[in-house]
């Protein structure tokens, strides 16, 4: 779901650049006044569950590949406002070091998988769990749909961001200049992959951590971080880091689905795209001209490696940032007092 | 009964004072040795003997500067970024701001040869890749080691008892002159009102002072020892 650069066009990256300014002071407005200062750094727990997830690519229907997102985990966690942050960060790293996801089309980006994802995800969660305390079967349930529906929506907005784009601009030929499908064509081939299997794999991963970290840090849950509860001894956060190293140790199985992701395809590989059975038989100006950094480890490796070794060092090496990151971030803000 | 004198209300704005840059270095630099503490380090939780922490940081730094496939680099990379993980955020401040500052300064030493060949720009990132991660190996080794825990390790390592002796000292004195730098320059702005012409004139006195200060404590060291019956022998304090 990264929009890569020049997929988009420049004024729809400023568009949605500057939609994401007023959401990102809101949340960092929210986060200062409900997380409690000690906790920010384990936001940076949370940041590198979701870089892990979006490593996780599954093959989907149609040849192309998918993953999970985890913006919804985060909100059950730590609530929707610091999830967008979370996952800003996460995006921001994967643009600039890892090329995944273009610099331009970054607040695009994180409209979709920030903003509207974590959102739209716990909203519905707390929709079905409703207000009252609610059994665990009826809060898994709501975790698993609230991630299903986040993430649908998420791809829902990224397919229409593309499908936009062919309609706006044009070259004197008739051919588009940046994403070549209109809405008809980008609808579909976003959400029927992601209706069909990103978001089980989604609901499945938020559901599966959720649960471990309500077994074992009870106190990190949005809900209690709210409330001004006092908190109880029992919280053991070994099992959080050792799910993330155990991740980092499986990452490279998101190296098997074969095939690029719809909607991520290179300069070189647009042409031979095959949708509804021909191929486009044409570069868009826009990809080919268009500007592009040099990132450091374009695709999470570099040339000449050994793909599944820098796949993981490119996943510690993430992690730990994130986590570097958060912790840093929480001395910059101030955090909520803890209630007398 | 107040003197009418004392009653009048008296605005006195002295002009701005201005310049003097070299006093203003000279402080700022008595400050920043002041603030040197080299007995800041902190042990973690998991206690590496420092000997072998030492050698650890040595090999790590070596193999650093010597690797020149990638994936070395990049292993190493993950392997010091996951160290400062876990590290506490106070400390993190400490640890990355010298290492942002030295990656910065290399950055800036390179750019003209980044300019001109653009065909070495990947190397000359690297280097800097390189300096921005040794200089974070040796701080969190900084962080994480006491001081003589580590004089302690160096005598081990069979390094001449009077290098070590000279190397505890030094860092003590560049505490304590530093700490007397500041002094003498505030005290001398605490006497000084209005604009001051002469102000030059104080740099040389200050540092002539600081001089004097320095040698007076060696030897007051000196003699101390050999009252306590030293042999010539340090094993690290």
């Amino acid at each position: 779901m990264h929009i890569p650069e020049n997929y988009l066009s420049p004024v729809s990256c400023a568009v949605m650049g500057a939609a994401m300014i007023p959401v990102w002071i809101h949340a960092v407005r929210k986060t200062n006044k409900e997380m409690p200062k000690e906790k920010i750094p384990l936001l940076g727990a949370g940041a590198a569950f979701s870089f892990l997830a979006m490593m996780f690519n599954v093959p989907l229907v149609g040849g192309t590949t998918g993953h999970a997102v985890g913006g919804t985990l985060i909100a059950l966690l730590f609530g929707p406002n610091a999830a967008c942050l979370a996952v800003s960060v996460a995006l921001l790293l994967q643009a600039l070091i890892f090329g995944d996801g273009g610099i331009l089309a970054f607040g695009a980006n994180c409209f979709n998988m920030a903003f509207i994802l974590p959102y739209v995800g716990y909203g519905v969660y707390r929709l079905i769990k409703g207000r009252g305390q609610a059994g665990n079967a009826r809060t898994y349930l709501a975790a698993a749909i609230g991630a299903y529906v986040g993430i649908n929506a998420a791809a829902l907005c990224c397919s229409i961001e593309f499908g936009l784009q062919p309609m706006l601009f044009k070259d004197a030929a008739g051919n588009a200049l940046y994403c070549p499908y209109d809405l008809s064509i980008a609808i579909p081939a976003m959400m029927i992959p992601h209706l069909a299997v990103a978001g089980v794999v989604e609901a499945v991963f938020t559901v599966a951590v959720y649960a471990l970290v309500r077994k074992t840090s009870p106190d990190l849950t949005y809900e209690r971080i709210r409330s001004d509860e006092p908190e109880d001894g029992k919280k053991n956060r070994l099992p959080i880091f050792a799910l993330i190293a155990v991740l980092i140790a499986a990452c490279p199985l998101g190296l098997l689905a074969a095939g690029t992701a719809w909607g991520e395809w290179g300069a070189d590989e647009i042409a031979e795209v095959i949708t509804k059975g021909k191929t486009l038989g044409y570069t868009p100006a826009g990809l080919e001209k268009g500007w592009s950094l040099n990132v450091p480890m374009p695709d999470y490796a570099l040339e000449g490696m050994n793909e599944v070794v820098a796949y993981i060092l490119s996943a510690i090496i993430g992690v730990a940032l994130l986590v570097i990151l958060f912790k840093l971030l929480s001395l910059a803000m101030k955090g909520r007092r803890k209630a007398a | 009964m107040i003197p009418a004198w004392l009653k009048t209300e008296e605005r006195i704005a002295p002009p701005r004072d201005g310049g003097a840059f070299a006093l203003r270095s000279i402080k700022s630099l008595g400050g920043v040795m002041a603030r040197l503490r080299v007995q800041r380090g902190r042990n973690g939780r998991l206690r590496i003997p420092p000997l072998v922490k030492l050698l650890l940081l040595l090999a790590l730094i070596v193999t650093l500067s010597l690797a020149r496939h990638l994936l070395l680099l990049l292993a190493i990379a993950a392997l010091i970024l996951g160290y400062a993980a876990t590290l506490p955020p106070r400390d993190l401040v400490s640890i990355l701001r010298p290492a942002a500052g030295a990656a910065l300064l290399a950055l800036l030493l390179f750019l003209p040869a980044m300019l001109m060949h653009p065909a070495g720009r990947m190397n000359n990132l690297i280097v800097v890749g390189k300096i921005f991660l040794s200089v974070i190996a040796v701080n969190c080794f900084n962080r994480r080691t006491q001081w003589n825990e580590l004089t302690r390790a160096l005598r081990r390592l069979h390094i001449p008892g009077v290098f070590i002796f000279v190397l505890d000292l030094t860092l003590k004195y560049i505490v304590l002159l530093g700490g007397l730098i500041v002094d003498l320059l505030t005290a001398r702005e605490l006497r000084a009102v209005g604009r001051d012409r002469k102000k030059y004139r104080s740099v040389g006195g200050v540092l002539g002072v600081t001089f004097l200060r320095s040698t007076e404590l060696s030897r007051e060291t000196w003699e101390a020892m050999c009252c306590r019956g030293f042999t010539d022998d340090y094993k690290g304090l």
